[in-house]
């Protein structure tokens, strides 16, 4: 039973942990309560939208090194308090949200870069940096993290690490739990930990992937090593208008399957290509637009380039030319900016999820048909944009331009949606979801996704977190 | 209230998280709610229930915001959020709920013209006894804490053969408008109208650019604007206008190598961003980009035209991002554009080599 935020319990938690992080890092003001009681989570905004009371936690408490991470954790130990952790807060799953009150451990103030190995390309930074920042300062010393995600200018690396983030380079660069080297992680009970110094080994399973996409749910991410790259000498981009997303899914695995290295490649089916390229990029044409680039040496883009090109004109596209290539990359971050974002009133929810080139076109369309033949007034929009050897990403959109005013039965409708859409992409060899994470959205969902290896999750949560403190009540697990 | 004119804006940006990169005070006291997106929520809890304009909290919140008006030019719709803080603060101040050093600092610009209480300094000029074609105005920043600046621009005005009439120790009443006191401020902005109509002048400068942001875009909203014959330059653009018209010659003195720190009101609110770039280029200066972006605000809450005096924790939290943001803070020579701005850099525990765009002119033509 937690204490009542008006006990005197409550103040004695209060200051020890202030002791532990100083009085000015432990927050109890209703505009942080309030700043923290809404991430990117449609549910939590049109709670919030509907006038309805958010949960808020009871301290936002703000570390600023690993050690006080450790004694925060082994405090929330002794009086069992749920501790969330909070990056950047732009989560779109629910995963940052204090349900059961408790503490927010807000981690922004581990923003350092500890160190740029320029022999190795490797850069040592804590958690809570702002990623376009990082991103800014290795810039300025010739380098960069590939990792270019449309959240860059908000989220905190370690968001990108608890969800298993990925940028728009991610065809070439890899998705984050691609670009780690090893982890400092904080266990649940206090410890401070480090995984192996390289991600490439045979010394046992490995524990760096283990604590990525774990949500905060295993422990706290305070630092990691990244892989970095040089700035490249330059960047291309071709855009091409195919006849039907199926023609051009074609000529995108083909891309892929000839084992060119595109950094980027894009493809948007029909209804998408029609509402929101035309919206973004005013280019006003029926079909489906493929984008893709390629960066490096000159000498090697331009072949590149030539060779998926070539590949392309295969399905007979209209050729946009390097322009309307240029111009998506231009304007690739403007998607998701008011008003070209979907916003409230509407509802609307990010399907991700990923299979192999032998399903996903059997993905896209068993989640369209189960969203378009069930739910009267919700279309169905969706991009591939995340490309491996094997098969793709799946950025599928519901959106429903008139959900219910009731916030219940608002509820109730869109977690339908996404429980009926999410299962038919399981049936197909789909995920729940590619690099958004699990967090409370999806959380019910896992069991059907991991079937019996899902006691092998609950182990090791158990195992590490034998309080239940770590962001109880997401992923799946147990709340409180 | 004036708010809820802006409802767009809380709808836009009370869920959007674009823009926190570039959040100034958020950047630094890494509160969510000192970002566009905490305001917005907070603002659009408030619309719901105006009681909530009473809540300490979300007033000095408000309060704290520097108003560097980064996040609206990266914004690519450009959502007022500066707009709509003020708004808000006009608002609290309505209800009577502006903090008590928010009302005594208020209370302290219209009594004696400045927001430290201080005297006007001994032969300042309040008034137009003579005429001239430029009116030089001194901001209290300039007048009362950084005096070389104004004797730098006189001289260099001096040295190009231009006649200035200075005027100092008149309240321009930036500070009174963006606390939240609109009256105020437009009895303010009307005296220095007067003024200006009195001096004659085809041409108002100044090297404050709350000042310079003031006369171009404030007054002619609060009813006081100089009329379209009344040229309004900040001294640094002033300056590069006349260099290139006299071609006076250069001295190769001093260091070669500047840093130039931008303007809140100059680059964020007005768009000027070439002009004091072309003077230093012009001045035979090699001028190198500061810090890792061309974005973040490092004018240390010259939005907020008074942050100093009621925020002196994060002003000092905000002298620390710039220099973290420095290549080499102990040696490397910075120019700003604003007293204020100089005025916070150069008082730190270790001071940093700071310069207006008036001092180096002043060095470089003298």
């Amino acid at each position: 039973m937690l204490p009542t935020r008006d006990s005197y319990m409550s103040e004695m938690i209060r200051s020890e942990l202030a002791d532990a992080v100083g009085d000015e890092h432990v927050l109890v003001d209703e505009a942080e309560k309030l700043g923290h009681s809404v991430d990117y989570y449609w549910m939590a905004e049109m709670w919030h939208d509907r006038g309805m009371r958010n949960p808020t936690p009871d301290f936002v408490v703000r570390p600023g090194t690993t050690e006080e991470v450790a004694k925060v954790l082994r405090i929330a130990n002794t009086y069992k308090i749920p501790v969330t952790p909070w990056g950047g807060g732009s989560g779109s799953q629910g995963g940052a949200l204090p349900i059961y009150n408790g503490i927010i451990l807000d981690v922004k103030r581990l923003n350092r870069i500890i160190e740029v190995d320029p022999v190795s390309m490797t850069v040592k930074v804590e958690s809570g940096i702002n990623t376009q920042h990082l991103e800014w300062a290795l810039e300025k010393q010739g380098y960069s993290t590939m990792h270019y995600p449309a959240s860059i200018a908000c989220a905190t690396l370690g968001g990108f690490l608890a969800h298993r983030g990925t940028g728009v380079l991610s065809t070439k660069y890899g998705k984050i739990e691609d670009m780690v080297m090893s982890l400092e992680v904080v266990l649940p009970t206090g410890e401070i930990i480090k995984t192996l110094p390289v991600p490439r080994h045979a010394s046992g399973p490995d524990l760096t992937q283990m604590f990525l996409g774990s949500e905060g749910t295993l422990g706290v991410m305070t630092q990691a090593t990244l892989k970095i790259h040089p700035i490249p000498e330059c960047r291309k981009f071709h855009a091409f208008l195919f006849k039907d997303m199926t023609t051009a899914m074609a000529a995108g695995r083909g891309i892929m399957l000839s084992r060119l290295r595109p950094c980027v490649v894009r493809l948007y089916d029909e209804p998408e290509t029609k509402r929101l390229i035309k919206r973004v990029l005013g280019i006003d044409k029926a079909g489906a637009y493929l984008v893709f680039g390629f960066d490096g040496p000159r000498e090697m883009v331009d072949f590149e380039l030539a060779r998926a090109c070539a590949i392309c004109r295969e399905g007979n596209p209209e050729d946009l030319g390097t322009e309307l290539g240029e111009l998506w990359w231009q304007h690739r971050y403007k998607f998701f900016y008011p008003p070209f974002m979907f916003h409230l009133p509407q509802a609307f929810g990010t399907l991700d999820t990923v299979a192999t080139f032998a399903n996903i076109e059997k993905v896209y369309w068993a989640m369209k048909n189960t969203v378009e033949q069930n739910f009267t007034g919700v279309a169905y929009i969706g991009h591939f944009s995340h490309w491996y050897e094997w098969g793709c990403m799946l950025y599928a959109r519901f959106i429903m331009d008139e959900p219910p005013q009731d916030p219940r039965e608002a509820a109730r409708l869109y977690n339908k949606i996404w429980d009926q859409a999410i299962r038919a992409a399981i049936r197909e060899g789909g995920v729940i979801n590619e690099h958004h994470g699990v967090g409370l959205k999806l959380g019910r969902l896992m069991k059907d996704l991991y079937g019996p290896a899902f006691v092998v999750l609950q182990g090791i949560k158990k195992t590490l977190d034998p309080n239940n403190i770590m962001n109880p009540g997401k992923m799946g697990f147990e709340g409180v | 209230m004036r708010s809820e004119t802006l409802t767009n804006v809380i709808e836009a940006c009370r869920f959007c998280f674009m823009c926190r990169h570039l959040a100034t005070v958020g950047n630094v006291t890494f509160r969510e709610s000192d970002t566009p997106r905490g305001t917005a929520l907070i603002l659009d809890k408030v619309r719901r229930d105006p009681a909530l304009l009473q809540c300490a909290d979300y007033v000095e919140c408000l309060y704290r915001n520097a108003l560097s008006g980064a996040c609206r030019k990266h914004c690519v719709s450009s959502y007022d959020e500066v707009g709509l803080v003020l708004a808000a603060r006009e608002d609290i101040v309505a209800v009577g709920a502006a903090p008590k050093a928010v009302a005594v600092l208020a209370e302290t610009l219209e009594r004696t013209g400045n927001p430290f209480g201080a005297a006007a300094r001994t032969g300042a000029k309040r008034r137009a006894a003579t005429t001239a074609d430029v009116l030089y105005f001194v901001d209290p920043y300039a007048a009362h804490k950084q005096p070389e600046i104004a004797a730098a621009f006189l001289a260099a005005a001096k040295a190009l053969g231009v006649k200035v009439l200075p005027v100092e120790g008149v309240d321009a009443g930036k500070a009174l408008l963006v606390l939240g006191y609109r009256d105020q401020a437009a009895k303010a902005a009307k005296r220095v109208r007067k003024l200006v109509a009195e001096s004659g002048c085809k041409t108002v400068v100044t090297s404050c650019p709350a000042c310079f942001d003031a006369f171009k875009n404030d007054y002619p909203r609060l009813g006081a604007g100089f009329g379209a014959k009344v040229a309004i330059e900040h001294s640094g653009a002033f300056l590069l206008k006349v260099l290139e018209a006299k071609k006076p010659k250069i001295s190769k003195r001093g260091k070669a190598k500047v840093f130039y720190l931008d303007s809140d009101f100059l680059r964020n609110y007005n768009g000027i961003v070439d002009e004091p770039r072309a003077l230093l280029r012009a001045l035979g200066l090699a001028l190198l980009p500061f810090g890792t972006n061309p974005e973040e605000s490092c004018a240390c809450g010259e939005g907020a035209v008074v942050s100093d005096v009621l925020h002196p924790g994060v002003v000092s939290l905000l002298r620390a991002r710039v220099e973290e943001l420095a290549d080499d803070p102990a040696h490397d020579t910075l120019v700003v554009a604003s007293p204020y701005t100089k005025h916070v850099l150069v008082s730190g525990v270790r001071p940093l080599k700071v310069k207006t765009l008036d001092e180096v002119v002043a060095e470089r033509i003298g």
